[in-house]
C-alpha cells in the first residue's frame, strides 16, 4: 500500500484530500439560494398556500411540476448506471457513480417537493397511518420509498471497496470512512458477495425505476381530465424521465471535470456515448409526444381540443413551443454530429432538455387545471417569489448534496477504474474473441481496405 | 487486526452494527405499514383489491432488499479479520 | 335508506344567486375579501355558473353534484373524503392533509381550498357548522348538519324523519323554487318524480360519476318519453 498506488489516480483523491476556496464560495452561492427557498416556505408554513400564485381551479403548480421533474431526473443515475452494469458497457466506469449520487440525493428533493404542497404539512404524518392504497399518492409513496431504499444500497454497495481505500490511505475522517467500510478487507468471500449483491440489485433497481415514474405518472392518468387521461401517460413519463435524467447527468458530470480537473477520466467519449443516448431519447421522446397530440386532434374532443388549442395557440404557447424547441430542435440540432467538440455540444443539448422537460411537467399540469369542463370564469396561474424561491431552494439544496458527496467520497469509481484496467482488457479480448468465429487468435492490424476485398 | 481491539475499533464495530440495525428496522417497518395500510383498508370496507394487489409486489420487493442489506452486512462484518 | 339528492330546474332558475348567499350564511363559507377574490379564491359552495352559446344564456347552479361514483374519493390518500351510505360525500376537515388531489380529479370543480385562514371565530355565524382552519379542502354537504338536527328531533319526538323536514338551505331560500331536494329513494317524493320527468339531464352523465344532482331543462332533456 505504497503512495504510488494513490498517485497514478490522485485526481480521483483530490476533491476529497483538498479544499479549495471554490468550495467554500460555491457553499455561499447555494446557501444564498437555499436561504430563499427557506424564507419562502417559512412564509408559506405561517400564513398558508394563498402565499403562492395557486387558485381555484389551477390548485397545482410549481411545486407538483418540481415533484414530477426532481422524480424525473432520478432516473439518469440507478437506470443508466444499472443497464449499463448488466450489459457490460466498459465504458461506464467513470460514470456509474455520478450517476448514482444524482439519483440518491435528488430523491430526497423530490419527495420534499410534495411535503411543501401540501396544505397541512403538520399532518403529513396522516399519509403513513391513514393512508388509502386506492389513492395514486400512495401509490407514490411506496414506490418512491422502494426505490429510495434500493438506490441508496445501490450507491453504497460499489462505494464500500473506495470507502475502504480512503480509509486506509487518505489519512484524514478515518472515524467515518472505518464505519461506513463495513469492514471491508478486499477478500475474496467479501468480493463475491460485494459482487453478487451489486448484480442483484442491478436487475431489481430497473423494474422499481421504471414503477416509480409510471406511478407519478398515474396520479394525473387516473383521474378523468382532459389530456390527462390518457394510457399513454406511464410509457411517456418514464421515457421523459430517463430523457431528463440522462441529461442531468451530462450537464453534472461537465462540470465535475471542468471543476475538478478530470478530463484524463471523463473523455469525449464518454460524452459521445452519452450524446447518441440523449439523441435516442430526444426521438423517443418525440414520438411519444406526437401520437399523444395526433390522438387528441384526431379524436377532436370538445374538452380535449380546449386544452389542445390552449397549448398551441393559446395561452400556453410560449411554454409549449419552448419546450418543443428545447426538447427537439436544439437536441437535434447539436446532437448529431459530435465527432467534434462532443463535450460542448452535449452539455448544450442537455442544458436544453433539462429546461425542456421542466417545461413538459408544466405543461402537462397547468393547462388541464386551466380549462375546466364548466363555464368558469377565467383563471391565469402566475408563480410568485414565493415558488421560485422553492425552486431555487431545491436546486440549490441538491447541488448543495451533490457537492458534499464530492467533498467526502469519489465521485468517480476508483476501484472500478482500476479493475477496468487490470481485469477489463482482458475480459474485454476475452469476450470479443469468444464472438468470433472458433480458434480465432488476435493477428496483426492489416491496411483496412484489403479486408473488403 | 490481531490482539485486543482498540477502543477506536470498537467504536466503529458499534456504529457499523448501529447502522446496519437501523437499516434492517427501517426497511422491516416499511413492510409492517404496507400491512397495516391493507388492514386498514379492508377494516373500512374500501377496496382492499388495491392495498392486496399493491402489497404483492412491494413485500417481496422489500424483503429481497432486506434480504440483500442482511448478507451484505453479514459477509463483510463477520469477516475473520487477518490483516 | 335514504339517498339524498337533488332537482334543479334550470327554465326556474333566474340567476339571482340567493341560494349562493344561502349556502354561505348557513354553512360559515368565508367571504375571502376582495382581494383574495381578485386572486381567484373565492370560496363559493354553491356556485352560479353563466353558460353563453350564440342560442341563449343560462344560469347552472353548481353545488357539489354528490357523486355516487365521485372520482374524489378515489384519490383522496388518507380517507379525508369517502361517501357515506345515505350518498353524500363527506369531508373530514380533521383529517385533510390539503394535498388537493380531489381537487384536481373532481370534473366539477365542486371542491374549495383554504389558501389562507380565512375563517375566525365570530358573531352571527351557524354554531352547527364547524369553521375549517387554513390548509384544507371543503365542499358542499347537502347541509348535513340541518340532517343531524332533523334526526335527532325526530328521535326526541319518539317518530320517523317526515318528508320535507330535511331541506338544503339552497332549497330552502330559492325564490323560484327551482332546487328541489329529498330522498331520492323514495318513489313518491318531489324530487324523485321531477328526476324521471322528461326534461331531466346530468352534468357529466357520460363520465360515469352518477352525480345526485340532475337538472330540468326544456333545451336538453328529452330522455324519455
Amino acid at each position: 500500500m505504497s503512495d504510488a498506488y494513490v498517485q497514478r489516480d490522485a485526481a480521483l483523491f483530490a476533491p476529497i484530500a483538498q479544499t479549495g476556496r471554490g468550495f467554500y464560495f460555491t457553499l455561499v452561492v447555494l446557501g444564498i439560494a437555499i436561504l430563499w427557498g427557506a424564507v419562502a416556505y417559512w412564509t408559506q408554513f405561517e400564513q398558508g398556500l394563498g402565499v403562492t400564485g395557486l387558485q381555484q381551479p389551477v390548485s397545482w403548480g410549481f411545486y407538483v411540476t418540481n415533484f414530477v421533474f426532481f422524480i424525473g431526473i432520478s432516473h439518469a443515475g440507478t437506470l443508466i448506471s444499472a443497464i449499463l452494469r448488466l450489459s457490460k458497457a466498459e465504458w461506464r466506469r467513470p460514470i456509474t457513480r455520478m450517476a448514482e449520487v444524482i439519483t440518491v440525493m435528488v430523491l430526497f428533493i423530490g419527495a420534499g417537493q410534495i411535503l411543501v404542497d401540501l396544505g397541512r404539512p403538520d399532518r403529513m404524518l396522516n399519509v403513513i397511518l391513514y393512508g388509502r392504497y386506492q389513492s395514486p399518492l400512495l401509490w407514490d409513496a411506496t414506490s418512491i420509498s422502494t426505490y429510495l431504499t434500493a438506490s441508496t444500497l445501490y450507491l453504497w454497495l460499489p462505494l464500500i471497496p473506495d470507502i475502504a481505500i480512503l480509509r486506509d490511505h487518505l489519512g484524514k475522517r478515518r472515524f467515518l470512512y472505518s464505519v461506513l467500510a463495513m469492514g471491508w478487507t478486499g477478500t475474496e468471500r467479501q468480493q463475491k458477495i460485494l459482487n453478487r449483491a451489486i448484480a442483484i440489485m442491478a436487475v431489481l433497481v430497473i423494474p422499481i425505476a421504471i414503477s416509480v415514474h409510471t406511478v407519478v405518472s398515474f396520479v394525473f392518468s387516473m383521474t378523468i381530465q382532459p389530456a390527462w387521461h390518457s394510457s399513454i401517460f406511464g410509457p411517456y413519463f418514464v421515457a421523459g424521465a430517463i430523457f431528463s435524467g440522462i441529461a442531468a447527468l451530462i450537464v453534472a458530470m461537465a462540470i465535475i471535470r471542468r471543476i475538478y480537473r478530470l478530463q484524463a477520466y471523463l473523455k469525449p467519449i464518454h460524452f459521445r456515448y452519452l450524446g447518441h443516448l440523449l439523441l435516442v431519447m430526444t426521438l423517443l421522446w418525440f414520438y411519444l409526444t406526437f401520437a399523444e397530440y395526433l390522438t387528441g386532434y384526431y379524436g377532436n374532443g370538445p374538452e380535449e381540443m380546449k386544452v389542445f388549442w390552449s397549448k398551441f395557440t393559446g395561452r400556453f404557447w410560449p411554454t409549449f413551443w419552448a419546450m418543443a424547441v428545447c426538447n427537439f430542435v436544439i437536441p437535434m440540432i447539436f446532437l448529431v454530429r459530435l465527432r467534434h467538440h462532443a463535450v460542448g455540444k452535449t452539455v448544450v443539448a442537455s442544458v436544453a432538455v433539462v429546461i425542456g422537460m421542466w417545461l413538459e411537467r408544466f405543461n402537462i399540469i397547468v393547462p388541464t387545471l386551466s380549462n375546466p369542463r364548466l363555464p368558469f370564469p377565467d383563471a391565469i396561474y402566475w408563480p410568485t417569489w414565493i415558488e421560485w424561491g422553492e425552486t431555487a431552494g431545491s436546486f440549490g439544496l441538491f447541488i448543495l448534496f451533490y457537492v458534499l458527496f464530492v467533498k467526502f467520497f469519489p465521485v468517480i469509481s476508483i476501484w472500478e477504474i482500476r479493475e477496468g484496467r487490470e481485469v477489463g482488457l482482458r475480459e474485454v479480448e476475452e469476450r470479443l474473441l469468444s464472438y468470433l468465429p472458433d480458434g480465432t487468435e488476435p493477428e496483426p492490424a492489416r491496411d483496412h481496405t484489403r479486408v473488403l476485398r | 487486526m490481531n490482539g485486543r481491539p482498540s477502543t477506536f475499533d470498537r467504536a466503529v464495530r458499534a456504529c457499523q452494527l448501529a447502522i446496519a440495525a437501523l437499516t434492517v428496522f427501517f426497511v422491516g417497518s416499511i413492510v409492517v405499514w404496507i400491512a397495516h395500510l391493507i388492514r386498514t383498508a379492508w377494516r373500512l370496507d374500501d377496496v382492499p383489491s388495491a392495498s392486496i394487489g399493491i402489497s404483492l409486489v412491494a413485500i417481496p420487493v422489500f424483503l429481497v432488499l432486506l434480504g440483500v442489506i442482511v448478507s451484505v452486512f453479514w459477509g463483510l462484518l463477520t469477516e475473520r479479520r487477518t490483516r | 335508506m335514504a339517498l339524498w339528492g337533488m332537482v334543479i330546474d334550470l327554465d326556474r332558475c333566474t340567476g339571482c344567486q340567493a341560494c349562493v348567499m344561502a349556502c354561505k350564511a348557513e354553512n360559515n363559507v368565508p367571504a375571502v375579501g376582495a382581494k383574495e377574490a381578485a386572486r381567484g379564491r373565492t370560496i363559493s359552495w354553491m356556485h352560479v355558473l353563466t353558460e353563453e352559446s350564440e342560442e341563449r344564456t343560462r344560469f347552472l347552479p353548481r353545488p357539489c353534484l354528490q357523486c355516487d361514483d365521485p372520482p374524489c374519493i378515489k384519490v383522496c390518500p388518507v380517507y379525508a373524503t369517502y361517501r357515506n351510505p345515505e350518498g353524500i360525500v363527506a369531508q373530514i376537515y380533521a383529517r385533510c392533509i390539503g394535498c388537493r388531489f380531489c381537487m384536481a380529479a373532481c370534473p366539477y370543480n365542486a371542491k374549495y381550498f383554504n389558501w389562507l385562514q380565512y375563517q375566525r371565530e365570530a358573531p352571527g355565524q351557524n354554531p352547527d357548522v364547524s369553521l375549517r382552519p387554513k390548509g384544507v379542502v371543503e365542499k358542499c354537504t347537502f347541509c348535513h348538519h340541518r340532517l343531524q338536527k332533523a334526526r335527532e328531533r325526530a328521535l326526541a319526538e319518539g317518530r320517523g324523519l317526515a318528508p320535507g323536514e330535511y331541506v338544503t338551505a339552497c332549497a330552502e331560500t330559492c325564490p323560484t323554487r327551482a332546487i328541489a331536494f329529498g330522498d331520492l329513494s323514495d318513489h313518491g317524493s318531489d324530487v324523485a318524480r321531477l328526476a324521471r320527468s322528461p326534461r331531466a339531464f346530468k352534468l357529466g352523465e357520460e363520465l360515469g360519476t352518477k352525480p345526485k344532482v340532475i337538472y330540468l331543462s326544456e333545451t336538453e332533456g328529452h330522455r324519455r318519453v
